[in-house]
Order: structure tokens, then sequence, then C-alpha cells
């Protein structure tokens, strides 16, 4: 199988690409049994009837139910990694350009070896561009297989990703409706668009001016490499080297945990290209280590739209009291 | 069904405006620089905001770590002081970090907040996120009662929803922050002369009634102060948790929170909602079920 991600043209960053497939997914890219199903003339969907129905309405004929699917493993001790890097702030890294780290130094001087001198924030990069790539070769091959029918659009995508800690290994896992627009021309480069969006919440939002592009998320990652300081708060060893005996803001693990929804957000809202992001979903995964030690993994997923007409807000609302 | 006598209403033409967003996305963009806004807010919830005039502008967040010190929750008796001033101070700074990068962008004001409290055994967890708006420029653009000025140097912090927010301010009222407040208590002990001697009695117990009592008042009372202090003149949407810890269960936490709200108006400003009569049949999907007995005849069951 092929990879898709980040192949956007000109572009060697996977978050600086809108269009993640090539026009029509790589060819040869789906399995055989993909294309024995799709050739078949019947019609599938994975949308409720009143769904159905709402997407009769608005002109969008249902051609097939499509997926796509990727399994990832990637390793914690590839280049650039924490364990590469070596437990010193002073050997320098091999961080990502650009990428978010912060370093805190005990206050204390020399105490002990097992004494944690230094502590830092790291943005995991190696694991946000394997998710991102996971994501989005699943992601991909769901496009392709709705570009072989030669869909306009998916729409009520939904993604599974489900990391299998055991086995170092997370599944990605597309599915969705895909649709031709009656009448309607091709999108641009032959990409469908695709939205977590169906029947009426689609609906409304076609008639407010917005237009779905794609589904897009991104997954930030922040080690927390605990110092001396934060390991005593963490693990409440109160009145150690210069702990107060009140409440204290842990500054370390504070900053980090911003650090991982501010990088979600900007990862999406570099794949927006001045669109929209609509019905934003945020979600946290956190895993301790050690005292202080953990790892915060931020997913943020939602609805790239693009307002094609100018702005015509509904009518504000009346409000009623129902009578039963 | 029959053709329809009534006159035709003028319904939206969806078809219409499908082919004319099909058509913006088969020309490629041109490339823009523009910051893509970015909001959590359900569609139904962005359409209500636009209709009112106001803007999303960028999803925010705050998150804050504060540490308990270790021993806090040792047995004990009475209230358990730091830690509510632990989840104080985690509270605030989680709303002055969500405040921060409201202003950040130019926002009015923070709804939709969704509130996550995590209470461990040696630190508290506050994550506030929620979508920074502001009102519109231009016609049909809604108002800031406060003025610009002022709303951007304290944008307010709401857990209401858009719907909520929307109604609020149809009303004359608009929120200022979250109010806020926990109280912690030991659960008490009976001596064992106490205990012994009300074996065989069926009477209140009174230590537990005052502790348990004055452990609610006061997570209340604290929530109410800081809604005075944040400017509101109450309290809407209160919220109450309560329960033992799950690292000591001899300890009970109690927490109250809403939004602390003020009366911008000059007086209330009196929605007046109409009266309906939905004629919706309540069953949602035909039920096969309900022909074959006779009481369920009218369909009135789900």
């Amino acid at each position: 199988m092929s990879d898709a991600a980040g192949s956007g043209p000109g572009s060697a960053d996977p978050f600086d690409a809108p269009e993640i497939a090539p026009p029509g997914g790589p060819a040869g890219d789906l399995p055989e049994a993909a294309l024995r199903r799709l050739e078949s003339s019947s019609f599938s969907s994975g949308l409720s009837v009143p769904d159905f129905a709402a997407c009769l309405d608005l002109g969008l004929q249902p051609v097939a139910l499509v997926q796509g699917f990727c399994v990832m493993q990637w390793g914690w001790y590839g280049p650039g990694s924490s364990t590469m890097r070596g437990m010193s702030p002073y050997v320098g890294g091999q961080l990502a350009p650009g990428s978010y780290s912060e370093t805190y130094r005990c206050p204390h001087g020399y105490v002990s070896a097992e004494h944690r001198a230094w502590g830092q924030n790291i943005e995991q990069s190696w694991v946000e561009e394997a998710w991102a790539q996971g994501y989005h070769t699943a992601y991909g091959r769901m496009l392709e297989e709705a570009g072989t029918m030669g869909a306009h659009g998916v729409i009520g995508v939904a993604d599974l990703v489900s990391n299998v800690a055991d086995t170092g290994t997370t599944e990605f896992h597309f599915l969705g409706t895909a649709v031709k627009v009656e009448g309607g021309p091709p999108p641009a480069g032959g990409v469908p668009w695709s939205t977590y969006l169906a029947g009426q919440r689609l609906t409304k939002s076609i008639e407010a001016g917005f237009m779905p592009v794609a589904v897009v998320a991104a997954l930030a990652s922040v080690r927390v490499w605990a110092y001396c300081m934060t390991e005593y708060y963490m693990d409440g060893a109160m009145g150690g080297w210069g702990t107060n005996m009140g409440p204290a803001l842990v500054e370390q693990v504070s900053k980090a945990h911003m650090a991982s929804r501010q990088l979600a957000r900007k990862h999406v809202r570099q794949q927006l290209a001045g669109d929209e992001l609509h019905g934003a979903m945020i979600s946290i995964a956190t895993r301790e280590l050690s005292a202080g030690d953990e790892v915060i993994d931020c997913t943020l997923r939602g609805n790239r739209m693009r307002r094609f007409k100018d702005f015509d807000p509904v009518a504000l609302p009346r409000p009623t009291v129902r009578l039963s | 069904m029959s053709q329809s006598t009534s006159a035709p209403v003028p319904v939206p033409d969806i078809r219409a405006e499908m082919l004319k967003g099909a058509q913006a996305l088969a020309t490629p963009a041109p490339p823009s620089k523009e910051r893509g806004i970015t909001s959590d807010l359900s569609v139904d919830e962005a359409l209500l905001l636009h209709a009112a005039g106001w803007e999303p502008l960028d999803l925010v967040v705050g998150v804050a770590v504060v540490s308990v010190p270790v021993g806090v929750w040792n047995w004990g008796r009475g209230s358990i002081s730091l830690a509510s001033d632990a989840h104080n101070a985690a509270v605030d700074q989680a709303a002055r970090l969500l405040r921060g990068e409201c202003t950040k962008v130019h926002g009015h004001g923070v709804v939709g907040v969704r509130v996550d409290v995590s209470v461990q055994t040696h630190h508290i967890d506050v994550e506030l996120v929620g979508t920074a708006v502001r009102p519109m420029a231009g016609p049909g653009g809604g108002k800031d009662p406060r003025g610009t000025d002022a709303a951007l140097a304290m944008p307010f912090v709401s857990d209401l929803s858009a719907r909520d927010f929307t109604l609020l301010e149809r009303a004359g009222w608009l929120p200022v922050g979250l109010a806020f407040g926990a109280s912690f208590v030991y659960a008490p002990r009976r001596s064992a002369g106490t205990a012994m001697k009300q074996t065989r009695q069926n009477v209140e117990l009174t230590n537990y009634t005052e502790a348990m009592y004055s452990a609610r008042e006061s997570a209340m009372e604290k929530m109410q102060h800081s809604a005075l202090e944040a400017g509101g003149q109450g309290v809407v949407q209160v919220k109450i948790t309560e329960g033992p810890m799950s690292f000591a269960r001899h300890a009970i936490g109690f927490t109250a929170w809403g939004t602390a709200v003020k009366l911008v108006a000059d007086a209330h400003q009196f929605v007046q909602p109409e009266v309906v009569l939905p004629l919706d049949d309540a069953v949602v999907t035909f039920d096969a079920q309900s022909l074959r007995s006779s009481n369920q005849g009218r369909g009135g069951r789900r």
C-alpha cells in the first residue's frame, strides 16, 4: 500500500496539505474485495432513514458506503525520539524545527544523583506525524473508494481511532456515504469533499451558506519529563526541598496540558487554509509513566467548511412554550 | 399523500443552494492567509448565534493543575480547607487562561464552556473548553451592552449553551463569569460511647447532619461569593456534585457551580414566549406492536 499522507503538491508538511489524497487516490491501493463490492449495481449507505430523506431533498444521490483502513505502528526509539535524545537538555535534540519544548531547572543545586535536576516538556512530533500519516492514509483510501465511484462527496463520515497499547499499533478506520450532487460539477481536482455531518444538520449548514470541504483532525502529543519540583508536587512529597505547605500551581504539567491543546488547534488550523472549523471535538488521553512523568495526547477533529455566499442569517427564532 | 390545497409556502430552494455550494468547490480556492475560525458549537448553536448577531471566533481552552499537599486527606475533623483552596486556585487559574485566550482573539466572551474537574490524591485538575464569541460588525450585527472596551478588558466566561446565551441576552441579562464553590469535609465519627448508646435508638445523628449540612451550605456560599466578586447579581443553572473521594472514602467533596449573570438592560425584558400546541404524534417511528394491544391503541408509548 502506498503512503497517501502529505502528498499535497510542493509540500513536505502533512499538516499543510488540505487535499490529502492525490486526485482519485493512488492506483491499485484498494483491496480487490473493495473493487468487487463497488462494482455491484446496488447502492448502499450508512444513513438512517431520516438522514437518507434529507440527503435526497438536498439533491444528493447516495452512491455507496465507502471506507478506508490503515493500521500503523510507531516505535518509541526512532531518530528524534526522547530516548535517542538522551536524558539531558544540553546534548541537544533532534526536535523538529518550530516544535514546542520548554526546560525547567532545579532550584536546589546539587542534591544527589537521583535528584531530578532538570525537566522538560517536549512536543513528540514523531508521534504526531505517525498519527497524521495513519489518519490521512485511511482517509485517502476512503476518498479513493468514493472517487472510483465517481462520487462528488462523502457525508456522514465516522472515524474510529483505536490505540492498541500492548502491541504498539493504532488502527484508523473511516466510514462514510459517498454521494453525487445531481447536476453538480465535480469538485476541483476530482477529490471528493467530506463531512461528519448528514441529514438536517448538513441541510442547515448549506442553508446558512457553509459548504463542507473536508473532515480534519490532528493529534498533538506532549511528553512531560518531570523535574524535582513537579515530581514532589505530583507525588505529594510535601516539604521536600522548597515545596510550600499549601496548594501550589504545578506549572510544568499545567503548561504541558495547555500546549497539547494549543498545538492540536494549530495543526488543525494549518489544514484550514482560511476556511472555518465547525463542530470541533476535543479529546484528551493522558498516560502517567511515573510521578509527574506523563504523556498528554490531544486529538482535535471537526468539519472544515467554506462560506459560499454572503452572510445570510436565519431570522431570530421566536421562543415558544409547548402545551402537551 | 393527496395534494395540498393550501397556498404554496415559500420554502428556501435547498437544492439550488446545494448546487451553489458544489460550484464553490469546483474551482480551487485561492490561497488564503486568513486565520481560520474554529468553534465547537453545534450547527444549531452556530445558526442561532448568527441570528442574534454574534459570531464564533476560536476554540479556547484553560487548564490548570494545582497540587494538594500530602496528608490533607488523612483522618481528621471538620472541613478540609486546603483541598477547597486547591480547588479554587485551579478553577481561578484555568478561567484566567481561558480569558487570556479569548482576549488574544479579541473575543467578548466564551460560551458553552465545558467544565471538567478531577480531584486526585495529590492534585486537582481543571479543564475549561469553550468558544470565544463577539458581536458581528455591520448590519444585522449584535451589540455588547457593556461596550467594546469593557468587554475586551474582561470577557465573560459562561457554561451556558449558545441557545441559553441568546435567550439571556434577549431578556436583558449577560453572563459575567463562572461562579464556583467547593468544600470538602471528613465524614464525622461518633465516640464509642455514643455509638453504643445509639445502637438501639432511632435517632438523628446530629453530627452527621451538621457536618454535611454545613459543607453543602459552605460550597454554595463560596459559589455565591465568587459570583458577587465577578460582578454578577446571581447565578443561573447551578450544578451540584457530591460524593466520597475514590481514594479517601472518609472524605466527602461538595461542589456547586453555575454561570454568574447580571442585568445590563434598564429592566428585565419579558421574552413573552408564544404558546404552541404541537400536533406531532408522540411515536417517533411506526410501532407495529401498538396495533396488537387495545390499551396501546393511541400510540402514546415509545
